[in-house]
């Protein structure tokens, strides 16, 4: 609901994304901030967004894949290791740049999404859930197998350069992760407005009216998860050249899950649920990472290791209260709030 | 020769203990359409009630069995008077995912119970191992073969014989209609859930006897219930037990023959290739039933 006196003129009008002069100003400003963010933030800060960036850009695949398509992946941590051994690989073994190792990782994750999403063309709902959980088992299983990928030490990317410049610090890097982070945005908002965005949507909604609609099922189910798994590998290729080491512990089933939840919490079917999702579930787990060892502290007997099972409980409690009380996520209420605001005078809509 | 039967007959009773945890998965998925991650979880706490009862406060095992079935109910009946009730007529998705939710929630507070370790309690079954024609078996898997075979048993009665097993076919069939016939839909969620959370204790105790209570257990076991349970087709009980047994022998017979040539631990992903195998060559398992959907 755009506020009183915004008229479209033209096609162009109509389908553009930013509307008025004040979302303008919040997006620019936004921009800005986000950028002067390694200037002045402290290495936990910066940390804190780089790592944030990272996650959003992996939980905009799954959300064009499971929010957008209807096709649930329990495997997108999976695909995240696929994109991060390919680009540390290609770096390593090849001495690729990593400009190019990176959509590269990109292009092999979505290639590897191709492979395991081909059940989706026979099974669908659960089965095809508890199959991609599968595939991400079997990826971690021939990562912690192979001799050239390290087996469990896993492997250490060097850090991206420009010229001789090595881009070796948090600071240096988070530039690199914001940049990106913002361009995949970009995309998927963009994605999601084209005929395969719209074709997704059909889908999710109703396979088989979609069928019935002309649409070609098959080849938009693989092609939302190649987009999916896409942004995974990106996601992973930039988390191995951040971190300079990845082990297939890295990425784990629970933290699929995990990504599933964000989408659950930030909204499904919206882009800018992901960053809802995405930001509010980092910050409780910092908050419950900063609580943890006063809690031990208060109360000797619960031990001294409670962040990451305590963190789970409390993501848990929150998917659950969110499940049944806002099943539509943070974005649903934010957009209740942008009309209630736009319409302030009256209380109707 | 003699080798391979050896793998076959140790994977066979494992298989019994897989088809175990497969089968409340299935129960649920029976009455309620939705797939439960959460049980390995219920099962790891099952196995924890009883550790408490039988050793903690050093009860008789009866009691400590009698209490945990009590315990396990009550934590049926909470998680799905609380959580699964509110979603009912929500899409079968949201309630997919607050099973992952509650799965995390008991997981995590499971891991704080343990910290970090395991428990175990001394055995009340027989233990040691028969040799029946040079095979060696375990009792203790044995026994819980024997448990399995047992439980099916009645299950399957339960389900073909009574009002109340015939009143869960047919919520799984048709939620409106069964209402339309007077059977409260509600109350059936309710117990399907009591029920297959003392079904999943059964199978943590039998869990336990065989491989100890660690924190791990929950996602352990969530893994392999899930994976017999999906090989049977989600909506068949006998589909559960031959899903059990075959993924035991599979898994059993490819790490004893490929674990030298890769390095180990074939045995944890075996049943998961096996597994997108079979749901590209036959999508709703191999008991399941395949649903045929108009718009």
């Amino acid at each position: 609901m755009l506020p009183c006196g915004t008229f479209s003129k033209d096609y162009g009008e109509d389908s553009a994304v930013i509307r008025t002069r004040l979302q303008w100003v919040i997006t620019i400003t936004a921009l800005v901030f986000l950028f002067t963010i390694p200037l002045w933030g402290n290495d936990y800060i910066i940390g804190l967004v780089s790592y944030t960036c990272i996650l959003i850009i992996a939980v905009l695949g799954l959300q064009i894949t499971t929010g957008y398509c209807g096709q649930v992946s329990l495997g997108h941590a999976g695909f995240m290791a696929v994109g991060a051994y390919t680009s540390a690989l290609l770096t390593i073994k090849l001495g690729l740049s990593f400009w190019l190792a990176l959509p590269m990782a990109g292009i092999t994750a979505g290639l590897s999404g191709f492979v395991f999403g081909a059940p989706a063309l026979r099974i669908k709902g659960f089965y095809l859930a508890l199959a991609t959980m599968a595939a991400h088992y079997v990826i971690i299983f021939i990562l912690m197998r192979l001799e050239i990928t390290g087996k469990t030490a896993g492997l250490h990317p060097p850090p991206p350069e420009i010229g001789n410049f090595a881009l070796n610090t948090n600071v240096r890097m988070s530039y690199v992760i914001i940049s990106v982070m913002v361009l995949m945005t970009f995309l998927a908002k963009n994605l999601v407005r084209t005929k395969a965005g719209r074709a997704f949507v059909a889908i999710r909604d109703n396979d088989l009216a979609a069928k019935v609609m002309g649409i070609n099922i098959y080849y938009y189910k693989l092609l939302a998860f190649f987009i999916g798994c896409f942004f995974a590998g990106i996601a992973g290729s930039l988390l191995g050249h951040w971190w300079l080491v990845i082990t297939p512990e890295m990425f784990t089933i629970p933290q699929s899950l995990i990504f599933i939840g964000m989408l659950i919490i930030g909204g499904m079917g919206s882009i800018s649920g992901v960053f809802f999702g995405v930001i509010s579930l980092r910050l409780l787990e910092e908050a419950v990472t900063l609580f943890a060892p006063l809690l031990s502290a208060a109360i000797p007997a619960v031990g001294m290791d409670i962040a990451a099972p305590l963190a789970g409980v409390t993501f848990g409690l929150v998917i659950v209260l969110f499940l049944i009380f806002e099943p539509r996520g943070l974005v649903h209420r934010w957009q209740i709030f942008k009309v209630a605001y736009r319409f302030h005078p009256f209380s109707y809509v | 020769m003699s080798e391979l039967l050896q793998y076959m007959i140790t994977g066979l009773m494992i298989g019994g203990l897989y088809a175990l945890v497969a089968v409340p998965i299935v129960l649920v998925f029976k009455a309620t359409e939705v797939v439960s991650i959460a049980h390995g979880a219920v099962l790891a706490f099952g196995a924890l009630f009883f550790w408490f009862f039988f050793v903690a406060l050093g009860l008789p095992v009866w009691l400590a069995i009698l209490l945990m079935l009590a315990g396990a109910g009550l934590l049926g009946l909470i998680i799905e008077r609380f959580t699964l009730r509110p979603l009912i007529g929500q899409p079968l998705f949201s309630a997919f995912f607050m099973t992952v939710a509650i799965y995390m929630i008991l997981d995590g507070i499971f891991a704080l119970i343990l910290k970090g370790g395991a428990v175990a309690w001394p055995a009340f079954l027989p233990t040691g191992h028969v040799y029946p024609a040079g095979v060696r078996i375990s009792l203790s898997l044995l026994t819980t073969f024997g448990i399995s075979l047992l439980l099916f048993g009645i299950l399957m009665v339960f389900f073909r014989y009574t009002r109340m097993g015939l009143a869960m076919r047919a919520t799984a069939e048709d939620h409106q209609l069964s209402q339309s016939v007077g059977i409260s839909v509600q109350s059936i969620f309710l117990l399907v859930w009591i029920i297959s959370a003392m079904v999943a204790a059964v199978a943590g105790i039998a869990t336990g006897n065989v491989m100890g209570v660690s924190y791990y257990l929950p996602f352990f076991i969530m893994l392999k219930g899930l994976v017999a349970a999906l090989f049977g087709g989600l909506d068949s009980i006998p589909g559960a037990l031959v899903g059990g047994l075959t993924l035991g022998v599979f898994e059993s017979v490819a790490a004893g023959y490929l674990d030298p040539l890769v390095g180990g631990s074939i045995r944890e992903v075996a049943a998961f290739v096996f597994l997108l195998f079979i749901l590209i060559g036959r999508p709703s398992g191999v008991f399941g039933l395949a649903r045929i959907e108009r718009v």
